[in-house]
């Protein structure tokens, strides 16, 4: 077997454990392991080592396999409630998690002897975890003496062979093997003392079977493992006849009943009916592919239903009705297979913001809110980075040391939240602290000695604070941290969220804290929009950038320093034409409309000849070519069938 | 004709690599399933001479999907794939009608040594 061939879904899939392993530990920081939450947090915990375990074992990965092993082995333990998880030992999981993913990466990468994590480390660390369990194993009780009841049937002695893996469960194969035969009336050693590492494989059951020893014996023995099958019939005398008269199916489901216990006890009830939630994994290319098939079948429904009110034929129309109804419906399922609950994305932040205010000596309360809210898939991904960014920015600039937010009236640990909210067709994600906010005075001195602002502006709003703290390779940092400060951050932001069709916000209360809102589109894929038309073509101009739209008297209309502008409630703004931009002929604005685009601190007017209202349009995105087509972002079809250019506001304004 | 397989895993790594096992020994993997439900579904649909079952699977777990599948079908056949510290669990699926079980990680010898017990 090449273990290279499986690398790639190693890696894959146990990059998704850690960040599950992670998670479970950050909720144990917090709440003890024996109690309901800590316990799911242990089983979620041990459930993604397990499988790290178990997939490092095939690929031959010795290091993973040593530290998921001990972890698992640790964890076993205080899941069965021999030992609950204190503060020393999770921040030990910690350490161990970490090491698990170097060695994660390490071993999966091409070059395995170069990359590995020191031996040493993981030696330590296994031992560390070990060093848990000696203490308990002690508390583990010998084989007890097989001693078989008398009773029914005859008494079979069975020995496995030496070494065989997980000896119990073999057993009881073999007592599972017997029972096809007949009724198993007793079996020593008990379940549990099987299930025990004391357990040598050597056990007896008393069967009564309407069958010979040769039968027995064979029927054992393809069990596997088995070494040694002996039967003897020790029939029981007199007497003893009736401590065995109890009917034979009594006697079986107490002893199941038993198992079912002890195998509570042993491993919580709750711990494998507990969903792990997850989603098949779908190239996104598929469903892209079925959201432009809905997307035309959108329109192809139009047509349709224009030749059927033609008709005047109830039953067609009908008939048309009830397919309107399932092909919208069919393409807002499509739409929700794009859209993934933002905890996907989310869930990774805790153990960055944890990292950060470790590294920084900051305490930090990290909370999260609307996890459950949903978001088109490509556009989450895009916003992971931003949002590390913010977070991390938070911790570093926004939150003060314990120290000065004591001498400042507040609680020492600060407070971080994180939130998704759903406003109409928009989600809403912000980064909110408590901290210090920004500091004025510093951002106001940067950005005159930059030239942004008049030599004697006194104070800056915050959407201006946004816009020079933005400027690429701005930073007031005093030093430069490994987290942030380099100035490279809020400008990266700024532009990848615009580029979505997005917002960023910024709100900044001196000495009560910052706030980044992000203000995203639902979805990529289909967008509200305002359908314009000039000369003969459609053009839709995405809805998120428009604030209104009003008809053009001539009067508005004014012009400053060769430049035409529109009053508006004593605004004054720009007015781009659409004729200019797809080079057509001017004409008399008098009968035209203009579309107000606002996209963060700029705002403009849009000429158009005529509003064909609005739509939810399906984005065919294509690259931007050279010229006039570069504001351009995309094309969809219309309902009537007609094809219109969309309009990326962001590049004109 | 070669026996039919179906494989229930929730990691792709795991399904892939027990069905090469399988496949290089002459088996006919017919299909996957990467949690119990769907096992229990595929089943039903498939009815393969063998199942081989990880027993920690979201959705339903291994051992309520043998024991659905083996509810259906007393005569199904399936093969445990559990890891060493799930003795108990082990235990647990063989009485809910597990045929047999392999301990992770798999060594195509013993895989197939099982599936031959299972089987025969």
């Amino acid at each position: 077997m090449d273990p290279a061939r499986y690398r790639e879904l190693f890696l894959t899939e146990a990059r998704d454990h850690l960040i599950v392993i992670n998670q479970a530990l950050i909720a144990l920081e917090h709440v003890p392991s024996n109690g309901g939450a800590g316990r799911e947090s242990v089983d979620e915990l041990f459930r993604a080592v397990h499988t790290v375990k178990g997939m490092s074992g095939v690929m031959g990965y010795d290091a993973v396999g040593a530290l998921s092993h001990a972890m698992e082995t640790l964890l076993a333990r205080v899941r069965a409630g021999e030992e609950a998880l204190d503060g020393e030992q999770v921040s030990l999981l910690f350490d161990a998690a970490d090491a698990l993913e170097h060695a994660v990466e390490a071993s999966a990468s091409a070059h395995p002897q170069s990359a590995n994590p020191s031996a040493l480390d993981v030696a330590s660390l296994v031992d560390r975890l070990q060093g848990r369990r000696e203490v308990a194993r002690d508390r583990e009780r010998a084989s007890p003496m097989l001693l078989l009841p008398p009773g029914e049937g005859v008494a079979v002695h069975v020995h496995l062979e030496p070494g065989t893996l997980l000896p119990g469960a073999r057993a009881q194969l073999v007592v599972a093997r017997a029972r096809s035969l007949g009724t198993v009336v007793a079996v020593v050693p008990d379940e549990a003392a099987m299930l025990g590492d004391g357990f040598d494989g050597t056990f007896a059951l008393r069967l009564a079977a309407a069958c010979d020893e040769a039968r027995i014996i064979s029927a054992l023995s393809a069990a596997g493992y088995v070494r040694e099958v002996r039967v003897v019939d020790d029939a029981p005398r007199e007497g003893q006849a009736s401590e065995n008269a109890r009917p034979r199916g009594e006697v079986a489901a107490v002893g199941d009943g038993d198992a079912g216990e002890r195998f509570e006890a042993a491993w919580g009830s709750d711990a494998l009916k507990a969903p792990l939630q997850r989603y098949v994994r779908i190239d996104l290319r598929r469903l892209d592919h079925l959201m432009t098939l809905a997307g035309e079948l959108m329109i192809v429904r139009g047509r349709l239903a224009q030749r059927a009110a033609r008709h005047g034929d109830p039953v067609l129309e009908d008939a048309v009705g009830e397919a309107s109804r399932l092909i919208s419906e069919l393409q807002e399922g499509v739409l929700g297979g794009r859209m993934v609950p933002v905890w996907q994305v989310f869930d990774r932040f805790p153990r960055v913001v944890r990292d950060a205010a470790r590294s920084l000596g900051k305490e930090v309360e990290f909370v999260v809110e609307g996890r459950e809210i949903e978001l088109d898939r490509a556009l989450l991904e895009q916003v992971a980075d931003p949002l590390v960014h913010l977070l991390r920015n938070a911790v570093d600039h926004g939150i003060e040391s314990p120290e000065v937010r004591v001498a400042a009236g507040k609680r020492p640990a600060g407070r971080l939240t994180l939130s998704a909210t759903r406003e109409r067709s928009a989600v809403v994600i912000r980064v909110q602290d408590d901290g210090r906010g920004v500091n004025r005075a510093k951002v106001l001195a940067k950005a005159r000695a930059l030239g942004m602002v008049d030599a004697e502006r006194e104070r800056l709003e915050d959407d201006e604070l946004l816009r020079v703290i933005s400027r690429a390779g701005f930073s007031t940092a005093d030093r430069v941290t490994e987290l942030s400060g380099r100035g490279v951050g809020i400008d990266a932001v700024l532009s990848r969220v615009r580029a979505l069709g997005g917002l960023v916000d910024l709100r900044s209360t001196d000495g009560a804290g910052t706030s980044f809102s992000l203000r995203l589109p639902v979805t990529l894929a289909v967008i509200p929009a305002l359908l314009a038309r000039v000369g003969d073509e459609s053009y839709a101009v995405p809805l998120t950038h428009v604030t209104e739209s009003l008809q053009l008297a001539r009067g508005c209309v004014r012009t400053v320093r060769g430049r035409e502008v529109i009053v508006i409630r004593e605004e004054v703004l720009p007015l781009l034409h659409l004729r200019d931009i797809v080079g057509l002929p001017a004409r008399d604005v008098a009968s035209s409309h203009v579309v107000m685009l606002s996209l963060a601190d700029r705002r403009a007017g849009l000429v158009v000849d005529q509003l064909l209202g609005q739509e939810e349009i399906v984005v065919k995105p294509f690259d931007a070519v050279r010229g006039a087509a570069s504001c351009f972002n995309g094309a969809t079809i219309m309902s009537d069938g007609s094809a219109a250019l969309i309009l990326e506001a962001s590049s004109l304004l | 004709m070669s026996h039919t397989v179906l494989i229930c895993d929730d990691a792709i790594f795991m399904r892939t690599m027990l069905g090469d096992i399988l496949q290089q020994a002459g088996f006919d993997v017919v299909g996957e399933a990467e949690t119990g439900a769907q096992a229990v579904d595929k089943y039903r649909t498939l009815r393969p001479d063998l199942v081989t079952m990880d027993i920690v699977m979201p959705d339903m777990g291994g051992i309520d999907a043998v024991r659905e599948i083996t509810r259906s079908d007393p005569a199904a056949k399936v093969l445990m794939c559990s890891a060493m510290g799930q003795q108990a669990l082990v235990v647990e699926a063989i009485q809910a009608g597990a045929k047999d079980f392999v301990v992770k990680p798999f060594q195509p010898s013993r895989v197939l040594e099982a599936v031959q017990r299972v089987l025969g």
